[in-house]
């Protein structure tokens, strides 16, 4: 059977959307971020969910209000932050899998519990490859972000219609957890033991100062370390600065930075903190190496 | 030593230093030549190489054998690349008051910046980022305290004991004193910089007039 590709348009979104695979890991020796998706628990949930291989691209969505209109039919599954879905105007129930017809209309309204949403597409978003990724990063794809509108491509799929044997339902609850499981980053022998045991009992809030670069903490941590010299960086990493803020690095944060490293989320932790509003609490919880 | 079960650092205490950078890029051909397939990335820094692998086990198989692997040294490359700056103010706009607190000339502060040759160690920070070595120590400036909101492309900065090129306009903590008309990378080529790690730069002083010239037609750099 002959594919075709076809035209997804977005005719309306709020700040922050983005094209996001598995990002581009090999690349921080030219000082390219990693980028791909910040909860990529919930993106290869959808995949799974669409039989994709885990490396196929999505669509991240950090604000309600998105609108896209499908030019042929394929089959779409949301999940990530728990929003309102509209198809066609209509509220769907479950939005594991939902079968599209040629020119229907999704909306993601309001988000009730978390912060990013994934919408995954039979194959996978057909955005350029730069890099071997998809993932939108600035200077690297054409776009850094969709902005009003936008348009991308994906296979058309009837075939998939009429194969809705068992949904499965997203269970949203496993980000609602306040622990961050962390490991003990490079740095984190530098620290003095008061600080040491404040850092692993106190809750921490979530700054507005936080985007796909990072996530940054309300309070602040006094501390004398000294200043290092650059050293590599991941995504997960969690720095405490010499004014005391402390920084948890996403997926576009640099590759390398000079802060004292003294935590390194679980890939579970940066998931779950992908998920967390400002305002909203986290702890530190260590795991053992 | 282990970070998490995937991700691995090789630390030196040491401070940076050509003999150390030619010891990590021993060890990263080394890892490329026979650990490839079995990591994801390596990143390289001043003092350390952070490994991150596959699986597990990989880490811990190379874990016990660390200590009786025989890395190569890596000889530095002698490839010096020229990078035509122009110190005016206009491009420079934080030149007077460093100068000012250096209590040097302008004129002998552009000498003792463009005088040295600096070495490659990694890129970082934003694409086609090179981390230099080699700034004099006089010239070694405390970061500002609050970041200007835009630096040009090609700002040529001084932070810490730092000196930098900005590839790409962005926010920037640190002194702008020059500004250079050449593309430091290039998304359109590959690989999308023209430096490895482990060669040297040289900054060329150029006048306003050329400059003028050159951002009409970005220059290639030129090896000296």
């Amino acid at each position: 059977m002959s594919k075709t590709l076809a035209t997804a348009h977005i005719f309306k979104t709020g700040p922050g959307t983005s094209i996001q695979d598995l990002g581009r890991m090999d690349y921080g020796k030219y000082g390219i971020p990693t980028s791909g998706c910040m909860d990529s628990k919930s993106s290869q949930w959808v995949n799974l969910q669409l039989n994709n291989p885990n490396d196929a691209a999505v669509l991240e969505i950090s604000q309600p209000g998105l609108g896209i209109r499908f030019s042929a039919p394929t089959m779409v599954s949301i999940a990530g932050a728990q929003a309102q879905v509209l198809q066609n105007g209509k509220e769907v129930g479950n939005p594991s899998l939902i079968p599209i017809m040629a020119k229907d209309q999704l909306e993601i309204g309001q988000f009730i519990t978390g912060a990013r949403v994934y919408l995954g597409i039979k194959y996978g978003f057909k955005s350029q490859l730069e890099l071997g990724s998809r993932s939108f990063f600035k200077e690297i794809t054409p776009l850094p972000y969709f902005s009003k509108e936008g348009k991308v491509s994906f296979w058309d799929e009837a075939s998939t219609l009429g194969v809705l044997h068992s949904k499965a339902k997203w269970d949203h609850r496993w980000f609602e957890k306040e622990e961050l499981e962390v490991y003990l980053g490079p740095d984190w022998r530098l620290l003095d033991q008061e600080t040491k045991s404040h850092l692993l009992t106190a809750s921490f809030h979530i700054s507005p100062l936080t985007n796909r670069m990072g996530a940054q903490l309300l309070e602040t941590v006094e501390n004398k370390l000294p200043e290092l010299p650059t050293n590599p960086v991941f995504p997960g990493t969690v720095q405490l600065t010499s004014g005391g803020k402390i920084i948890i690095l996403g997926q576009d944060a640099q590759v390398t930075g000079g802060y004292p490293r003294i935590f390194q989320l679980s890939d579970l932790a940066l998931s779950i903190l992908a998920q967390k509003k400002p305002g909203q609490v986290v702890r530190f919880s260590k795991l053992v190496c | 030593m282990e970070i998490t079960p995937w991700l691995g650092e090789l630390q030196w205490e040491h401070s940076p230093s050509d003999e150390l950078l030619s010891q990590q890029l021993g060890v990263i051909d080394w890892l490329e030549e026979h650990e490839k397939e079995h990591t994801d990335t390596v990143r390289q820094g001043f003092t350390s190489i952070a490994i991150l692998w596959k699986e597990q086990g990989f880490q811990t198989r190379f874990k016990n054998h660390y200590k009786t692997i025989k890395f190569p040294r890596v000889q530095l490359s002698d490839r010096i690349w020229q990078i035509p700056v122009c110190y005016e103010p206009e491009y420079g706009k934080d030149l007077g008051s460093l100068a000012v607190a250096k209590r040097l000339s302008l004129n002998s502060l552009i000498k003792l910046h463009a005088e040295n040759r600096y070495r490659i160690h990694f890129f970082g920070f934003l694409p086609g980022f090179m981390y230099l070595n080699g700034l004099p120590e006089l010239l070694h400036t405390p970061r500002k305290p609050f970041p200007d909101r835009t630096v040009d492309p090609g700002s040529v900065a001084i932070g810490g004991a730092q000196t930098g090129i900005y590839p790409r306009e962005s926010p920037g903590g640190w002194h702008t004193i020059g500004r250079s008309p050449v593309i430091f990378f290039n998304i359109e080529k590959d690989p999308p910089v023209w430096a490895k790690a482990g060669e040297s730069l040289e900054f060329v002083p150029i006048d306003g007039e050329e400059m003028n010239k050159l951002l009409k037609q970005p220059p290639s750099p030129y090896l000296k």
